[in-house]
């Protein structure tokens, strides 16, 4: 009897232990997604940095965050039965690849090219979302309904969104750190391609203008693999 | 002074003896404190008028470890018959507890058991029978606890209770590594859950590691109550330093997932859960074999221990009674029939047996018992039965001490361990000290990479085992002693098997030592006009007095001869020399040649028949009759079968052998020739044995001295190892540092080879303890990291360190494949 009200103390003990860890982690967090709940304050961040950039795409029902130079733009959808090709998706000029030999033809089939670009992207479902009204909102259906597609990529301090096939759109955490903190994070957003569609429709990777085809670590800590893929950075600020 | 052994709990490493030994032995009235880790035991000899007990018990209770309180008390268990109800019970309970020396008494009416504790000095176990059948009950056989079942039942739960922590610690640790470690394997795509992602989930995967780690702390909470504790009493041991590493783990990777829960998601890279519950499996695994280990050590106490009947047949009031061990009495009449064990010492009273004695001399062949004859507690009685009164009980029995001896060899410290000892006295603060060092000096190295910093302080930490430096010498000792027990043979505590490794030179006596000890006479010569068997007649009424051997053998040749002695007067003997007295109105001088010269007795008429006896290796006994020489009484004793063998094995060990003997010098040399002996040391008085032994140790010898104990025990003391040979008599037992329980000479060489092989057996454990640690703290400090080796990483440091113990156990445990082949000549090498 001593023995099992010793063993009940020490277990309540410990389950008394282990609920105020988690409820002060929890309580710092405000939710166990902290990375999309991050993600959502940085995506603001970087929307307010480029105000004009920032367009509703009739065509594609989706907020289109366009790049300075115009020459590329990440897409996204908050409303999911609407959007008629991706949820979300990357919109870059096709010009560069085709003249490094891109034979249009031998792209996947989640490749489309329109009116001269080249559309990248997935499907995230078909339920019906809210008609949202800002790029924000839209941004936030997203992560509260497909949170894994929001990732972060600790190398750069950057989050990221999986468009699929190993493509992203990625944007730095805090901008206002870029180069000062990190030499790494450097740039506020970047489109990355997945090159190995592109190089086996033809694309000889040296050649495609406009674009960094290097290597970028991927993954956590001892696992971070060297991988390369297509690049195309800017400065936002 | 006293002497006391308690047996301590709480131990951990070397770290912990070394401190419970420095603080008990700080103490006003303590002489000598010494600490066995691996038997758990605390040998204090102290001053009780000083210092009582209690302070010595409380002192060390202070310093965070726990005395196991020996009690006279004993504790038995008696299923009660005839209880009815709630009321009964009460009834047994009252009639028992009104007995004098029942300290306490509880009946449960469910199990329809009393537990009684009681004091067996003060009250009989059938007297608490009695008192329950009076009160109208019927007290049914009784399961009674003893204490080495007790001892081996803690030792079993404390196992159990282990391997329960490690399997506990090791279903949560398992898939904890998992989890950390899959997403780093980039070789293969190891399936991984979605959700844990921790480049999508990190806080998530954080608190999964969290809660995974919680259980495996929970199991090792030891190693925080006592190694903090230890830390914060400034004498920190192995828990400390798997406390500090583990926490250091724990609270680095918890600010790691509170930065996660802010948003600082690098912390996800940064997260050492796994490392903490990992090291506490593989601790709690090595603690585990090590405990499994530590009871093989002591089974050669527990053989013995169970070696001693549980119950005994007492004759009370002309009936036989079937009663504990516990409640025999000294002067009680017992009985026991053909292949039951003698319960107690004592001295046969009625009938005849043959009893196997093999349990305390080796000796295989049954020893027939008559009326007088002793018997002992354990020894087999095989043919006739027997009764006998009870002589010694309990710890008085000859068993009880040899156990008693065998206990406290185990318990002793080789001189050979001090250096082991010294290093664990000062090993885990060093140790941290080089850990924070190694951690510090990394920090500014590595430009501040706090990470690798701590993991070179973690795995500095947890490679250090002093664990493997406090059990290298005890296990081999203890193992070594105990094997020695089993074979007869008693080897006195660690420092006399750390000289007998070193003995180069071993003196014989000859008498009951090389020789049977049973001499007869084989010759009566007599001068012109005395009559052989009147000689034989006075000389043997003159040496009844005596207690040599040579005059007892005279004594015993008249008596078979038929020849009454006659009544003697002022008897006298006269040391290594003979004997003189008056017998029928003569005096008679009976003794060797010195006596002789010193009466000045010619012995030219019996010269060359003295010498012809001699030759022929017997000892002739000079006979004057009022100051005149009237002839010789020749003795001879025979030379044990194994006195050629084991003086060939002394040889082939490369030991130089001699005898040394008060007999004549042509006697001794004949015998000497037999056997096969270097030196003859002859015509030395017993009092002077002790000269000739020093005179071999002046020249620089390692001297052994083996006798009797009985006559040579100053020779026995003066030399560097005594050893003892032919029984547990309480002479050999005292004056000697190697007690033989039988009489083969054999077991001599066995003896030296079995210390020979403990203090290789020693020095190996030592070797690999402090070569591993002397490897192991530089690497986990990152030297060959250094220069362009790999890093260790903690976990694999724990598993190094759980190792280590076991290891250390597992090469001490070799020694009991040590095996003898006595008779052939060779003692076989493991």
């Amino acid at each position: 009897m001593k023995k099992n009200v010793k063993l009940i103390s020490a277990i309540g003990v410990a389950v008394v232990i282990v609920a105020l860890i988690l409820t002060g982690i929890l309580k710092t967090a405000g939710t166990i997604d902290v990375v999309g709940k991050g993600s959502v304050d940085s995506f603001e961040a970087v929307l307010s940095a480029s105000d004009s950039g920032v367009v509703f795409d009739e065509e594609n029902k989706g907020w289109k965050l366009e790049a300075p130079d115009g020459s590329a733009g990440f897409i996204w959808s908050g409303n999911f039965s609407e959007s008629p090709l991706f949820d979300v998706m990357l919109s870059v000029d096709a010009a560069p690849f085709v003249e490094a030999g891109l034979d249009i033809e031998k792209l996947p089939e989640y490749y489309t090219v329109q009116d001269g670009m080249l559309l990248v992207g997935t499907q995230l479902g078909e339920d019906q979302g809210k008609e949202e009204a800002t790029p924000k909102a839209a941004y936030e259906e997203i992560v509260r309904k497909y949170p894994h597609q929001i990732g972060y990529h600790t190398p750069m301090d950057h989050y990221n969104i999986s468009l699929g096939n190993g493509n992203l759109f990625e944007w730095a955490k805090n901008m206002e750190m870029n180069g000062s903190v990190k030499e790494a994070q450097d740039k506020d957003i970047v489109f990355v391609l997945h090159p190995e569609p592109l190089i086996a429709a033809g694309v000889d990777p040296e050649k495609v203008e406009g674009w960094a085809y290097t290597t970028v670590s991927m993954g956590m800590g001892a696992s971070a693999e060297e991988m390369y893929k297509f690049l195309k950075p800017f400065d936002l600020q | 002074m006293k002497n006391e052994v308690l047996n301590i709990r709480g131990m951990t490493c070397a770290a912990c003896a070394q401190r419970i030994e420095k603080v008990v032995g700080k103490l006003a009235g303590i002489e000598q404190a010494s600490v066995n880790l691996a038997s758990e035991k605390l040998f204090v000899e102290f001053d009780p008028e000083v210092l009582p007990l209690t302070v010595i018990q409380d002192k060390v209770k202070k310093i965070g470890y726990e005395v196991v309180e020996k009690t006279d008390s004993s504790t038995v268990v008696i299923p009660i018959g005839g209880m009815t109800c709630a009321a009964c019970a009460q009834r047994v309970e009252k009639a028992v507890k009104k007995l004098e020396g029942v300290t306490n008494s509880s009946v449960n009416f469910a199990t329809e058991k009393a537990t009684v504790v009681y004091q067996p000095q003060a009250v009989r176990l059938s007297a608490i029978r009695e008192a329950i059948e009076k009160a109208g009950y019927e007290a049914l056989e009784i399961n009674r606890q003893d204490a080495a079942k007790e001892d081996r039942e803690r030792k079993q739960l404390e196992i159990k209770i282990l391997w329960t922590k490690f399997i506990t610690s090791a279903v949560f640790s398992l898939p904890l590594l998992y989890i950390a470690m899959a997403p780093m394997i980039t070789i293969v795509q190891l399936p991984f859950p979605a959700g844990l992602d921790p480049m999508r989930y990190p806080l998530l995967y954080a608190l999964a590691e969290l809660l995974l780690v919680l259980p495996a702390l929970g199991v090792g909470y030891k190693f925080y109550t006592v190694g903090f504790k230890a830390l914060w009493q400034r004498s920190p041991n192995m828990d400390s330093l798997i406390a500090i590493g583990t926490t250091a783990a724990v609270l680095y990777s918890l600010y790691n997932t509170w930065l996660i829960a802010k948003g600082n998601f690098m912390g996800v890279d940064h997260l050492y859960y796994e490392t903490a519950g990992v090291i506490i499996t593989l601790i709690l695994l090595g603690k585990t074999l090590e405990a499994v280990s530590k009871g093989r050590t002591g089974e050669a106490i527990k053989k013995l221990m169970g070696l001693a009947p549980k119950t005994a047949i007492v004759i009370q009031n002309g009936a036989e009674k079937e009663i504990p061990i516990d409640e025999v009495e000294i002067g009680d009449i017992l009985v026991v029939k053909p292949g039951a064990k003698i319960p107690v010492d004592g001295s046969v009273v009625e009938g005849r047996t043959a009893i196997d004695e093999s349990m305390l001399t080796g000796e295989s062949m049954p020893v027939n018992k008559k009326a007088g004859d002793p018997v002992y507690a354990a020894s087999l009685n095989t043919t006739g039965t027997i009764q006998f009164q009870a002589e010694k009980i309990g710890s008085d029995t000859a068993l009880a001490r040899i156990i008693q001896l065998v206990e406290e060899a185990q318990g002793s410290k080789a001189p050979i361990a001090q250096m082991a000892d010294i290093v664990s006295g000062y090993f885990v603060p060093v140790v941290c000290g080089i850990a924070a060092l190694a951690g510090i000096a990394w920090y500014f190295g590595t430009g501040g990479d706090i990470e690798f910093a701590l993991t070179i302080f973690i795995a500095v930490l947890v490679i250090a085992c002093p664990c493997a430096l406090g059990l290298a010498t005890p296990t081999a000792i203890m193992v070594g002693t105990g094997k020695g027990a089993e074979n007869g043979i008693l080897i006195k505590g660690g420092q006399a098997l750390e000289t007998a490794h070193k003995i180069n030179t071993i003196i014989f006596d000859k008498t009951g030592t090389i020789t049977e000890g049973k001499p007869t006479v084989t010759d009566v010569l007599t001068t012109e006009g005395v009559e052989k068997n009147r000689l034989l007649q006075l000389t043997a009424s003159a040496e009844k007095g005596s207690e040599h051997p040579l005059g007892q053998a005279i004594v015993r040749g008249a008596e078979d001869a038929g020849l009454p002695l006659f009544t003697m007067e002022n008897f006298e003997s006269l040391t290594g020399r003979g004997i003189e007295a008056n017998i029928d109105g003569h005096t008679i001088l009976a003794g060797n040649r010195k006596l002789m010269a010193e009466r000045e007795i010619s012995l030219t008429a019996m010269e060359e028949a003295s010498d012809l006896l001699a030759e022929e290796g017997k000892t002739p006994m000079y006979v004057a009759l009022d100051g005149t020489l009237s002839g010789i009484v020749a003795v001879a004793d025979v030379v044990k079968q194994s006195s050629r063998a084991a003086i060939e094995e002394l040889h082939h060990m490369g030991i130089e052998v001699a005898m040394i003997t008060g007999d004549n010098k042509k006697t001794a040399a004949a015998i000497a020739k037999q056997v096969g002996i270097d030196h003859v040391l002859a015509e030395v008085l017993p009092q002077d044995k002790s000269n000739e032994v020093k005179k071999l140790q002046e020249l620089g010898r390692k001297v052994a001295m083996v006798g009797d104990g009985i006559n040579d025990a100053p020779a026995l003391a003066q030399a560097d190892i005594g050893i003892a040979i032919g029984s547990g008599t309480d002479v050999a037992m005292e004056s000697a540092d190697i007690v033989l329980m039988r009489s083969d000479l054999m077991d001599v060489p066995t003896g030296i080879l079995l210390s020979k092989k403990t203090i290789q057996n020693i020095k190996q454990n030592l070797f690999w303890a402090f070569g591993y640690n002397v490897i192991g703290i530089p690497i986990a400090a990152g030297v060959l990291y250094l220069f362009g080796g790999p890093l260790l990483n903690p976990i694999f440091a724990a598993a190094a360190m759980s190792l280590s113990s076991v290891s250390v156990l597992a090469n001490a445990l070799r020694l009991k494949r040590f095996q003898t082949t006595v008779g052939k000549g060779r003692v076989s090498r493991p």
